[in-house]
């Protein structure tokens, strides 16, 4: 439906990067592939923030935000270093298996944290001071690393969608598309999770499965991003909400599809910003997204706290 | 209806509900089978006993009330009904089977829940809401099809929350909500109605509101209820039987107006 609209939008922003150079070679090489790369990465990060907001029934909740990115890539970068000092080298499902196991260990943390609190800002304070300890010992390890992949680590470690490779592309679609299809099936009992935990399991939920296929999904999706990306800010807060503003609606067979395409228009929009704004210097992806991101959540904030006053 | 007219007949209708009170009037016995029967079950948290030795029947098309102080153990039967927390001993058969053998699906069309509790999900349609209720029936995608609609058009209309259809659950008052959520458990089809101190933080107009639609559920629909509430005044109004819960036991069981009693209720909220 309505959903075609920011399809088109994100075609259109796609082909603004895409007419930008002439050579043929960068665009097929280097362009496309990071072209792409914003749009499945763009896509998951988002669908990815809003099952974890449904899951936390906090409308500011997202995987940078509660610190599973910087967990993901805290491992990933350990298992970097820790490998290509071996000498062996990394293959891309080997990152996203590395990415998996820091985000699964972030979410279970924050997952703790959440039973003891039913306070929205606590647990974004608690995951937002994880975030930040994976992000010191992150910086750590590539400070302490002597290796000829440092920089690449170092730009990796800032997020940015460039250097991807047309073979690292169509493995983060594939588990993106994996993942899409197992948020998808999941939206039935989403939108019974979003009424409550007790209405949803009066109506037939299976809760602890549920809440574990939830988190699994999200975790997968988030790993895929930050393997390949780093970490991104904001993405994952902002995309749903600006989703649920904009069709008016919190159902998830709406706001999945229109996440992953909102998402991915979002990151086309950010990566180009970030390239073109003060070319040839290219900003890092991160520095983007929270300008445009950050306020998002700080509109959120309020209007939350109006609501609940009320 | 206008407004002048509604409050003439709130009044009424609350004037009505003071008589009902004081007339102690008797309701028909129904010699129909229990769709709930608990035999000697212990219910409580982490295999702490909070109350044992339950014994009770609900009838179809009965409403019984639960009632207690705080911590008697009336949310814990609840939660122990709705399979939230296990049963600790005994057994408590929903239609002869025992409920610790039904799925979640045949508990969901078996029997269907209001809570206190304030539900507020962002950008939700009270349509939306009511739509929930339907989840036991729906196919893998959730998709309403016209039976499906038709019972939600009738919840609304039982419940009187038509004009709230496009509203989102966060834009109206708690009053209407818990309406709503009384459309959405009228929705899911249930043979039994649970309902768990429901009008605690409504006003006077609304718990009277939401009572009349509980009584006229039971009266077309034959449904029976379950209700834990601290207004003894609803209770009184509407309910077939009283079980009063004291001390980690069954303190008393019986029609309304003998449970009601004034020295009994002295004794049972120690006043």
């Amino acid at each position: 439906m309505i959903t075609l609209l920011l399809a088109v939008v994100s075609v259109l922003l796609g082909t603004a990067a895409w007419g930008d150079p002439s050579y043929t070679t960068i665009i097929m090489n280097i362009r496309l592939p990071r072209m792409l790369a914003a749009l499945i990465l763009g896509g998951a990060l988002s669908v990815s923030g809003y099952l974890l907001q449904v899951f936390f029934a906090n409308p500011i909740a997202g995987p940078f935000v509660l610190g599973i990115s910087s967990g993901a890539k805290l491992v990933t970068a350990l298992a970097f270093i820790v490998l290509m000092s071996g000498g062996f080298h990394l293959s891309s499902l080997e990152l996203v298996i590395a990415s998996f196991i820091g985000a699964s260990i972030v979410t279970f943390a924050v997952l703790m944290i959440s039973r003891r609190t039913r306070r929205m800002s606590v647990l974004v304070l608690a995951g937002v001071m994880i975030g930040y300890i994976c992000a010191a010992l992150t910086d750590f390890l590539i400070t302490f690393a002597d290796d000829q992949d440092i920089v690449n680590l170092h730009n990796w470690s800032m997020g940015s969608f460039s250097g991807m490779s047309m073979q690292n592309v169509g493995i983060a679609a594939l588990l993106t598309l994996i993942a899409m299809a197992g948020s998808m099936i999941l939206s039935k009992p989403i939108g019974a999770y979003l009424t409550g935990e007790e209405y949803a399991r009066s109506v037939g939920v299976n809760i602890p499965l549920f809440r574990f296929l939830l988190i699994l999904v999200s975790s997968l999706l988030s790993a895929t991003v930050t393997a390949f990306a780093g970490p991104i800010s904001f993405v994952g807060v902002a995309v749903p909400h600006l989703m649920r503003r904009f069709f008016k609606t919190s159902k998830p067979q709406t706001m999945i599809p229109s996440c992953f395409l909102g998402g991915a228009a979002f990151c086309l929009l950010s990566d180009l910003l970030a390239r073109l704004l003060f070319a040839p210097t290219e900003l890092s992806i991160s520095s983007v997204t929270a300008v445009l991101g950050a306020p998002v959540v700080i509109v959120v904030l309020m209007g939350r706290a109006g609501r609940a006053h009320e | 209806m206008n407004k002048e007219g509604e409050k003439r007949d709130i009044a009424v209708r609350l004037s009505t509900a003071m008589v009902a009170g004081n007339l102690n009037t008797v309701h028909p016995e129904t010699d129909e089978k229990p769709i709930i029967k608990s035999m000697d079950a212990v219910i409580g948290y982490n295999g702490k006993p909070v109350v044992s030795g339950m014994n009770f029947e609900i009838k179809e098309g009965e409403i019984v009330a639960l009632i207690g102080e705080n911590g008697s153990g009336k949310s814990t039967l609840i939660k122990t009904m709705i399979k939230e927390i296990p049963l600790i001993s005994g057994s408590i058969e929903a239609d002869g089977r025992d409920i610790r053998k039904l799925s979640a699906q045949d508990i969901a069309r078996f029997m269907a829940i209001v809570m206190t509790g304030n539900i507020r999900p962002d950008y939700f349609t009270c349509y939306d809401m009511i739509a929930s209720g339907r989840y036991p029936y729906t196919d893998g995608l959730g998709r309403l099809k016209d039976k499906d609609r038709e019972t939600i058009e009738e919840a609304m209309s039982l419940t009187g929350t038509e004009g709230l259809s496009d509203k989102y659950v966060i834009d109206i008052s708690d009053g209407q909500r818990q309406l709503v959520m009384l459309a959405r458990a009228i929705a899911q089809e249930p043979r039994l109605l649970i309902l768990d101190e429901p009008t605690s933080f409504l006003d006077i107009r609304h718990k009277l509101l939401f009572s009349e639609a509980v009584k006229k559920l039971v009266n077309d629909r034959h449904i029976s209820v379950l209700m834990s509430m601290h207004e003894l005044d609803i209770v009184r109004d509407i309910s077939d039987r009283v079980v009063a819960l004291k001390d980690g036991k069954m303190d008393r069981i019986g029609g309304t107006s003998e449970v009601l009693s004034v020295t009994y209720i002295k004794e049972l909220f120690r006043l």
